[in-house]
């Protein structure tokens, strides 16, 4: 039985302090992987290979701090809610901001038949909420209106900064891993200036930090949906809206999507790869949270 | 002699911290409150806006439904004319009772049912019903927290300090909370 303890400010500090912690921890990792990665292959050129690397890392740390809302909304093919077309989403979102007294998102629309939604950004003054062309057409008012209030309780509670950075860094240490591991099997054979135990902590390095990376995304989000929950109860004071909308995505029957990418699950209402290695909690578990509300 | 000292200016640093935290913190909250009870009338106010457009539609189409449309418009003239912020949210509830009404009515006219114009201002203020509600059910929790910090130790004390009061609550009769259904499904 997970304990869902629900202190909102509590909440906020920690993902402020947690976000600020991941993004020096994931420098520290890419510095750390440029040193090996400069002892291994090319010790004479250690100084650059270093600078290079921090300049990178700081760079991509805060590029995708300040852009993370338009780096989500851009991986699945959002577009930008227009007010005439959408007039529902906007009239609630904006409900859902006087109950909550918080600042307007932007609104997004993605293209997919599944019933589900994200929020992104690095705080409230600078948020998305986005839902699927499926949550508007399935979904009526009520049942919207707790989604959206979802989504916005994640922005309100700061989770938006945490998971979205955690997702862009998460496909940087892929991406460097691999970018490592394919450089050693192209430049095998040539020369005899590596050193084979740098080498060696090189590949480890290589074929943990995703792993270890994996983890974390994994950990971080169980427990925030049922806060997110819980905070969305608070803003609409109506448990049922939420529940319905649960049921639905339960029984709803569309193919898992293959255009969102696994790093942005995490930030989704509901899981879009159906039975997947979950990054959120069972529907059944939290429909029978709220329905105790 | 020199740690008395250090005692003595850790504990001065301390309460002019404090001091100075729960001043803005009482601003802070008190300003919230503020902003909110304004909100409430701006959503009041919109409200209020988008009844005389709806009238218009609603004479192109039904016009011999003289009595329901009175009713709207005199439930709009008390809602605009009351003084209080408790006089208006009563007159918004005969606005709501007559809306109500005048929707049922439209049920039996297919071609406004089926104008959009009608139907935009219909969704428009079923939403407007739903943000006066969050309105006032913010401006209760903000005074809440604000009550809160004014009632718990060591808020009590500063409270005494600054001559901070609890503040009241907007009065909500219970039956108000039941939103009358304007369904159109």
């Amino acid at each position: 039985m997970e304990q869902v303890h629900i202190d909102f400010r509590d909440q906020i500090s920690r993902n402020k302090r947690n976000s600020f912690f991941l993004m020096f921890v994931v420098v520290c990792v890419l510095v750390l992987f440029g040193y090996v990665i400069s002892l291994a292959f090319e010790p004479g050129f250690f100084f650059i290979i270093m600078i290079i690397a921090i300049v990178f890392s700081l760079s991509y740390t805060l590029l995708s701090y300040y852009n993370s809302d338009k780096i989500a909304v851009a991986s699945v093919r959002a577009k930008n809610a227009s007010r005439a077309e959408h007039g529902d989403f906007y009239r609630l979102v904006e409900g859902l901001t006087i109950a909550s007294g918080m600042p307007m998102p932007t609104l997004y629309v993605m293209p997919s038949e599944q019933i589900n939604a994200f929020a992104s950004g690095r705080d409230p003054q600078h948020a998305v909420i986005c839902v699927t062309k499926g949550a508007l057409e399935k979904l009526d008012r009520r049942e919207l209106e707790g989604v959206l209030a979802h989504e916005l309780s994640h922005v309100a509670n700061y989770d938006i900064r945490y998971i979205t950075l955690v997702t862009v860094m998460v496909g940087m240490v892929a991406i460097i891993s691999e970018l490592f591991l394919r450089s050693l099997w192209f430049s095998s054979g040539d020369g005899d200036s590596k050193n084979p135990i740098f080498i060696f902590i090189g590949i480890a390095l290589a074929i943990l930090a995703p792993i270890v990376v994996q983890l974390v995304q994994l950990a971080i989000s169980r427990k925030r949906e049922y806060v997110a929950d819980a905070t969305a109860v608070k803003y609409t004071r109506n448990p049922s809206g939420l529940i319905k909308a649960l049921e639905k995505i339960k029984v709803d029957v569309v193919k898992p999507e293959k255009k969102i990418s696994k790093a942005v699950a995490p930030l989704f209402f509901a899981n879009p790869f159906k039975g997947m290695a979950s990054t959120h909690p069972p529907l059944d578990k939290r429909i029978e949270i709220l329905k105790r509300m | 002699m020199l740690l008395w000292l250090w005692i003595l200016i850790i504990v001065a640093v301390l309460i002019g911290g404090a001091l100075f935290y729960y001043f803005n913190r009482f601003a802070l909250l008190g300003n919230r409150i503020d902003n909110s009870l304004s909100q409430i009338d701006v959503q009041l106010k919109r409200r209020a806006d988008l009844i005389p457009n709806l009238i218009e539609t609603v004479k192109g189409f039904a016009k011999h439904e003289k009595e329901a449309i009175k009713a709207v418009t005199d439930a709009r003239k008390a809602l605009v004319g009351a003084k209080d912020i408790e006089g208006k949210i009563k007159a918004d509830k005969g606005l709501e009772g007559a809306l109500g009404r005048l929707f049922a009515i439209a049920e039996g006219y297919p071609d406004l049912k089926a104008n959009t114009n009608f139907l935009e201002l219909q969704r428009e203020l079923t939403s407007t019903e739903d943000k006066v509600a969050y309105s006032r059910q913010f401006y209760n929790d903000s005074i809440l927290s604000y009550n809160n910090l004014c009632k718990t130790f060591p808020g009590i004390m500063f409270a005494g300090l600054y001559g901070k009061k609890e503040r009241e609550y907007l009065q909500l009769v219970e039956a108000e909370k039941k939103v009358v259904k304007v369904s159109f499904d």
